[in-house]
């Protein structure tokens, strides 16, 4: 029995798949693979898959990934891609298979790919919106309301912006660093709706999930 | 592909995986390649449409014909549309994104009248024209089929053909048809003229309705050589008949999220209140080997590991043991489980428990109907209550302590008696599982009685029945508590439910409605009015309110006994029972006597003209 890890893009229509449902698309996915894989053995046997951290609704990522363990040894992990993708819809792709190296608790940041633009065309001119966002961001202290288990919570964003990177171009595109794990995980959408608030102005958020990192800065894998 | 404009506004509503399309299994055609565009509309939401089975088997049949693209499409709820309307986005086909206007057809399922108010807004948001007479060329030709369609005479204003009976060919039939006019150059009109004399096909705008001055139907009169009776389709061999070997594996969890096989078609018992049971006999089975080489297909290519046995009532199967035992010898080894619905109560064995028996013991659900033998035997339910009890008694030593009992009130010849008889039933099924000595020790059974309304409906042998006022309804409903009470039953472990009567009213309304209704239909449709199936929408008062703006009496339809000799609004339609047949039955229910099933004795209903079935099986 091995260990894998499977890494996969997810895009397009699937990035409306939640979490529940992408672990049911994947169990089928398994099933019509016939990917012998390890399941649990109690009164409701099923294929065993997890995932090291969950992706929200209406994010595309470049690198998911879900770990199921192998029951052959010698099963030939590079012709897992294929095999799964064969049996995905068109918006999930898996990329590489490898055992797994990291453990999902090893998880401390994510990197995001937000393009940015006004819910209504017209609203506000891409140059004002980049040179808001670039004066919001440079602000002394960014005071959001998140939602905990406790109730609503005051927190502060600026110190959990671990990199900030505008792209050049016409639009309004940047690379976002924020804390991601089980322990402290600040989604994206907290900064852009409070981004929003300040503005007065509805947007609209196209997020990609570029990367995951562990602690000491490596790639997850 | 979703239109663009359609993604800035997903996250704004719920279950935006709803509207994207982009599962596995959909099918992506070259729309310049294609001749005939087919939008197949279901009236609901998507976790309900893709549920069905009917959308999956015509979707497939369709798209395996290269000259035509069969797309999906379903109603938006309540958040989507009021995007769509705000922003000006036309409904959509989930596999091309394109609008309603861009297809050949739109082709809507009759599932049930409730469902009626959602296609006029489904045109509505495709933007075409609601009225059949406000279409004009050789495109956008609506058309419907569907249990409903035995009586479709309240939507024959909004809808251009409807397909009576199984659709597997006839569909096709009208296809091709529409390809050659649209070749010729021909008409809608021509076009129209043309399908109708296909078997299976009415075009309502072709038959003049007229109608007494005491509100019955007078005439329907057909013109331009349309056939005065519309006969059904019936495909007569299922084991060569169209079945999917794939369905469209949607990416969000829906109603019946799993791989379903149809076993046979049709019903044999003739149980008095079933419109399904009469509309689709006669009884046609397929082969355990094709039932098995199917099923195992499906799995194989959806991923699916369950698989459902779809029938009307899966223990009338004759083989159902040797399928179940087939299908397991590769089910069990591939992690597919089994599931049996619509299992009679006198249908249930160890063997079948055996075969399958699941890791989820939920509980198991059975229907009486009625309370009383008395009752069970005019509706010509044949279940007897030693058979109950001896069910329930097998299902508890097999470890279930959930049962659910389904009733139904207002039945016809009911009294206050009978429904009493509800209640007791469920306390009888309480004793049963103390004095069953093998029960789960240190569990609570837990009953549930559930009643619904009963609503007449066209064939079937109280098509000429009143419907209960709501008013008797309700007490009838309180009826079946008060007895409980009464009779000190614990409510913990019996626990009563009923479904609401407002719906049923109106669904008996427009179940035997005339063309007069169609007026009632925009006008609902003018005020907004849609998802009557959902209970968080749908508002009698406002439809009585409708009802009163166009002048229409709704008792007229549910609560008039209606004599043996009037022409019913659906006697130019054939679905091979005859009325003389259903007539003999609505009469041996005033007498409280039960018929024998096609099995143990032929009562002459009609459908033996169709050369096979049961009705040519050797008993």
């Amino acid at each position: 029995m091995k260990n894998v890890r499977v890494f996969y893009r997810k895009f397009g229509p699937c990035k409306y798949i939640s979490h529940l449902d992408t672990n049911r698309v994947m169990i089928r996915a398994i099933g019509k693979s016939r990917l012998n894989i390890w399941r649990t053995e109690g009164f409701n046997q099923h294929a065993y898959i997890t995932f090291a951290l969950p992706l929200s609704l209406g994010f595309a990522s470049e690198c998911e990934s879900m770990d199921f363990r192998v029951l052959d040894d010698n099963e030939d992990l590079s012709a897992i891609p294929d095999r799964l993708n064969a049996c995905l819809p068109d918006g999930i792709r898996v990329l590489r298979c490898a055992e797994s190296v990291h453990k999902p608790a090893d998880i401390e940041s994510a990197a995001y790919t937000v393009i940015l633009e006004p819910m209504n065309e017209g609203d506000i001119s891409n140059k004002e919106l980049s040179e808001k966002l670039k004066a919001f961001l440079d602000s002394p202290e960014i005071i959001v309301e998140k939602k905990t288990k406790k109730g609503m919570k005051h927190i502060d964003l600026k110190p959990y912006i671990l990199a900030f990177d505008l792209h050049e171009g016409d639009k309004v595109c940047f690379d976002l660093k924020l804390p991601a794990g089980s322990t402290l995980n600040i989604n994206p959408n907290l900064l852009m709706n409070a981004f929003a608030d300040h503005l007065g102005i509805e947007l609209y958020a196209d997020i990609t999930r570029a990367a995951i990192y562990t602690k000491g800065g490596e790639a997850f894998v | 592909m979703i239109p663009e404009k359609v993604e800035k506004l997903l996250l704004k509503v719920q279950k935006p995986g709803r509207y994207v399309g982009g599962e596995l299994g959909a099918v992506i055609k070259d729309k310049q390649e294609v001749d005939v565009r087919f939008a197949f509309c279901f009236p609901d939401i998507y976790e309900i449409g893709m549920s069905h089975l009917g959308i999956k088997i015509l979707y497939s049949l369709f798209n395996e014909k290269p000259y035509i693209w069969c797309e999906r499409v379903f109603a938006p709820w309540m958040d989507m549309e009021e995007q769509m309307r705000a922003h000006d986005i036309p409904l959509y086909a989930l596999e091309s994104g394109d609008p309603l206007t861009e297809f050949d057809f739109i082709g809507f399922t009759l599932q049930y009248e409730l469902s009626y108010s959602n296609i006029l807004n489904m045109l509505d948001l495709g933007g075409i024209p609601l009225l059949s007479k406000d279409r004009h060329d050789l495109k956008h030709i609506v058309v419907a089929g569907g249990p409903c369609a035995c009586n479709p005479e309240p939507i024959t204003d909004f809808i251009d053909i409807f397909f009576l009976g199984d659709g597997e060919e006839v569909d096709l039939e009208v296809m091709e048809l529409y390809r050659t006019c649209k070749k010729d150059g021909k008409s809608r009109e021509e076009f129209l003229r043309l399908a109708a004399q296909i078997k299976g096909v009415y075009v309502p705008s072709l038959y003049d309705v007229s109608y007494h001055d005491d509100g019955t139907v007078a005439a329907v009169t057909p013109r331009d050589d349309a056939p005065s009776v519309i006969e059904k389709r019936v495909m007569m061999d299922m084991d060569n008949c169209y079945y999917p070997d794939n369905f469209v594996v949607p990416n969000i969890e829906i109603v019946h999220d799993r791989a379903v096989e149809e076993i046979f078609r049709g019903c044999i018992r003739g149980c008095r209140f079933c419109q399904a049971g009469f509309l689709y006999r006669p009884v046609r089975e397929k082969s355990v080997e094709c039932i098995s080489k199917q099923c195992h297909a499906l799995c194989r290519n959806t991923g699916y590991d369950e698989v459902s046995l779809s029938s009307l009532s899966s223990s009338d199967y004759t083989q159902v043991v040797p399928m179940l035992r087939e299908l397991n010898s590769w089910a069990k080894p591939e992690h597919v489980s089994l599931s049996l619905p619509s299992l009679r109560v006198d249908g249930f064995s160890d063997d079948i428990l055996n075969e399958i028996k699941t890791v989820r013991k939920s509980g198991l659900t059975f229907a009486p109907e009625a309370g009383s033998q008395r009752l069970r035997d005019a509706i010509n339910k044949n279940v007897f209550e030693d058979e109950l009890m001896h069910t329930c008694r097998v299902a508890f030593e097999g470890g279930y302590t959930t049962v659910k009992l389904y009733f139904m009130i207002g039945l016809p010849t009911e009294t206050m008696d009978d429904v009493a008889d509800i209640a007791n039933l469920g306390k009888k099924v309480l004793d049963t599982f103390y004095s069953t000595p093998n029960r789960p020790k240190g569990k609570a059974p837990r009953v549930t009685i559930s009643a619904s309304s009963f609503v007449p409906k066209p064939f079937t042998p109280f098509q000429w029945e009143p419907q209960d006022t709501m008013e008797t309804l309700r007490e009838k409903q309180q009826h079946i508590k008060q007895t409980i009470i009464d009779n000190k039953i614990s409510m913990s472990k019996l626990s009563y439910n009923y479904h609401d009567s407002d719906t049923s009213y109106l669904e008996a309304v427009f179940a035997r409605g005339d063309r007069r209704l169609n007026k009632v239909m925009l006008e609902a449709h003018r005020r907004g009015i849609r998802f009557d199936g959902w209970s968080d929408c749908f508002s009698l008062q406002n439809w009585l309110e409708v009802f009163e703006a166009c002048g229409i009496d709704p008792a007229f339809y549910a609560n008039r006994r209606r004599s043996f000799d009037e022409i019913l609004p659906w006697d130019h339609l054939d679905y091979g029972v005859t009325k003389e047949f259903l007539r003999r039955e609505c009469e041996r229910a005033y007498r409280s006597e039960a018929s024998p099933n096609c099995r143990e004795q032929c009562l002459g209903c009609g459908s033996r003209k169709y050369g096979g079935g049961v009705c040519y099986e050797k008993r």
